[in-house]
């Protein structure tokens, strides 16, 4: 490119034209994930508010709800947290010493896939939803498609969690992320964004997880015949 | 009235004549006051109903609870007609042909159709409405001198004036009602006819002409036959909507709200099914209620054909109406919160919609709860380790624990003796194979064996 369109293009009003060797500058900054290195890869600095971002796991139990619970924490009062059709139980207690407002917390547990879809989008389009958590294990382009329009014109984020292989499956969102563990810390690949493509995984190490805070005790319990008793809560005699 | 085709409606007092016909019944040729026969002659394909003067008064009533949003004075005057003293609410309204025209397009949702008329006094205008339709006759000084030219046959509209004493007045050639203020006074009262003068003089506002108010029902209870049974829910909607604006305008009227109604779809042949639709929080809302209602038909499967619907609705709340803000509505955002609720629950059904609560208990399994979305838990869970984000509600036999790499642990939760539900666990955070962290315990009551219980997400 020539300097003189270079300099046409730096005069351009920011947002207006995305040149692909950089971040897209979305009009609206996004909401801070928590994770200074993430914010930094992010187009608008943040998670943005009005899209579907599709994070992609297999396994589960490597932090893929921890990279989410700053968003969870600092959302509005009044508002509700949405979660569709999760795979496991929410477990509480985790979840009040996570700091998440258990009582914005709304669970739904719909009965097949049509209503998994249909309560996704109603939970985007009543405004009455600060984020939105969605697993889904099939979603078709069109059916993504429709999320993705909903998220838009809502202003509402859709976190949808879909299994690894949906990498190859092309999609409207315009943010994908593989999640991965890496040893003690969350591997995030960019590999879909308003932006060039990330050169490597960012390594993210997740508070809340029990990793950084105790070190392996033994490595088989099976062959460890008198485990050593580290915490006994819950005596014989119970509370009534 | 919708277009049902060709129409009529039949009364039998003194033989079968027809009283009211549809417009495309009108437009063959088909006029109130034909025999059957008659009709019949000019429209073979003519459908009779007979006349339900029953179904008549509850329409009128329906109309006068629905016309309470606009001025509490309302009075029925029978066989087809309602009064509204609308003077003081004029301005509220922006005057009288504003709040005409506004009461004709409100009355399209409800499928009824009104000729409607304004007048200083109620009998004037009921005479203006029979004969001169959308007249909207203002008070000034001799207004009264304009219906010296209505006929005088509507003197027996609404006011006592005899069949006979009309029948005086034609024979002496009387055939306007301006007509009559020239015959002399005291001649008039000697023949039996001081009512026409009572009346002429109550038209014009010269003697009081009281009526007694209507007063909306405690409870709403309307009743819609459908004119084919129906086996799909989309057309169940469209006729709901009109029991619901029904709603809306008596809730109006009472200037309340409510957070349940009831509706009802009959079947020919069958319990009727009942349709409970409640609310997260008061509304008066029409357009919210048909939202649920929505939700609710399409989430169900018709047993039978409905051949009926019914709306009922009792115990109203008391809410006053909002006024609009400079500055935004800042109930908006809790609103959309509510309604979101509601439309979740009536679709995917109560117990899809939830949120959990944690419960001061060491048992992992019994330290949670399921609890109503928006509830503030209880504070003062019990110190325990380190909890996963997941957790499993059964248990999931692990085959091979040797794959697992043991991280921390063990915590022991022994616990349970009281209600049968007794455990001894080991618990263990585990890094499983694929570099996820497990919560798995072993236990240590016979058969044993070792589970994961949840995860660390």
């Amino acid at each position: 490119m020539s300097a003189a369109a270079q300099a046409t293009l730096a005069a351009l009003p920011p947002g207006l034209v995305w040149q692909a060797d950089r971040l897209a500058h979305p009009t609206e900054a996004g909401m801070a994930t928590g994770f200074a290195a993430l914010d930094a890869q992010l187009p608008g600095g943040g998670w943005p508010r009005n899209a579907l971002i599709e994070l992609l796991a297999d396994a589960p139990g490597i932090g893929e709800l921890g990279l989410l619970l700053p968003v969870l924490r600092t959302v509005s009062a009044e508002r509700w947290i949405v979660w569709v059709a999760p795979p496991w139980l929410p477990y509480a207690p985790a979840l009040e010493a996570a700091g998440v407002p258990l009582e914005q917390l709304l669970l739904l547990e719909p009965a097949n896939h049509a209503e998994t879809l249909w309560a996704i989008r109603q939970a985007l389009a009543s405004g009455g939803s600060s984020v939105v958590l969605a697993w889904l294990t099939r979603a078709d382009t069109a059916a993504l498609r429709r999320l993705q329009l909903a998220a838009e014109a809502s202003a509402t984020p859709l976190f949808l969690f879909r299994p690894a292989t949906a990498a190859r499956q092309p999609s409207p969102a315009s943010l994908r992320l593989r999640l991965e563990a890496q040893d003690d810390r969350l591997s995030v690949d960019i590999f879909k964004r308003r932006g060039p493509g990330l050169t490597a995984p960012i390594q993210l190490s997740i508070p809340q997880r029990p990793i950084s805070a105790c070190s392996p005790v033994y490595t088989d319990a099976l062959v460890c015949t008198d485990p050593v008793r580290i915490a006994a809560t819950g005596i014989h005699t119970g509370r009534g | 009235m919708d277009d049902a085709g060709e129409l009529a409606v039949v009364e039998h007092q003194s033989g079968a004549r027809v009283v009211a016909a549809t417009p495309s019944a009108l437009a063959r040729g088909v006029e109130p006051g034909y025999s059957v026969a008659g009709a019949l002659a000019v429209a073979p394909a003519l459908q009779l109903r007979d006349r339900n003067p029953a179904l008549e008064t509850a329409t009128l009533a329906e109309f006068a609870t629905w016309a309470g949003q606009f001025t509490p004075n309302i009075s029925i005057d029978p066989p087809d007609a309602i009064v509204l003293e609308a003077s003081t609410s004029l301005r509220l309204f922006g005057g009288v042909a504003a709040l005409a025209r506004r009461i004709r397009l409100d009355l399209i949702p409800l499928g009824l159709h009104a000729t409607l008329a304004a007048a200083p006094t109620p009998l004037a205008a009921r005479w203006l409405a029979r004969v001169r339709p959308d007249s909207l006759m203002r008070a000034s000084p001799h207004w009264w001198r304009n219906l010296d030219a209505l006929p005088v046959d509507l003197l027996a509209e609404g006011a006592e004036v005899s069949r006979a004493t009309l029948e005086l007045l034609h024979g002496i050639g009387v055939r306007r009602i301006g007509d009559v203020a020239r015959l002399p006074r005291d001649g008039l009262a000697r023949r039996q006819a001081a009512s026409v003068l009572d009346t002429l003089a109550r038209a014009r506002g010269e003697r009081p002409d009281p009526r007694p108010w209507f007063v909306p029902p405690e409870r709403f209870e309307s009743r819609l036959v459908l004119p084919a049974s129906v086996t799909s829910t989309e057309p169940l909607l469209f006729a709901a909507g009109r029991l619901f604006s029904g709603l809306a305008a008596w809730l109006a009227a009472r200037h309340a709200a409510l957070d349940r109604c009831r509706l009802c779809l009959e079947h020919d042949d069958q319990r009727e099914t009942l349709l409970e639709i409640v609310t997260g929080r008061a509304v008066r809302d029409e357009g919210r209620l048909l939202m649920l209602a929505r939700e609710h038909l399409a989430a169900l499967e018709l047993p039978a054909p409905v051949e009926a619907l019914r709306l009922s609705a009792d115990t109203p709340i008391s809410a006053p109406g909002r006024t609009q803000d400079l500055f935004g509505d800042p109930d908006a955002a809790r609103d959309g919160a509510t309604l979101l609720l509601d439309r979740l629950r009536a679709r995917l059904g109560p117990d899809a919609v939830h949120t959990v609560h944690p419960v001061s208990e060491h048992r992992p399994e019994h330290a949670w709860r399921s609890a109503e979305p928006g509830c503030r838990p209880a504070r003062g869970s019990p110190a325990c380790g380190l909890r996963p984000l997941w957790l499993m509600t059964e248990p999931r036999a692990l085959g091979s624990p040797r794959a697992l790499n043991l991280l921390s642990g063990p915590e022991r939760i022994e616990s349970g003796w009281w209600d049968g539900a007794d455990m001894r666990r080991d618990y263990y955070i585990a890094r499983a194979p694929d570099d996820g962290l497990w919560w798995v315990f072993e236990c240590l009551d016979p058969p044993g064996g070792w589970y994961v219980h949840g995860f660390f997400g």
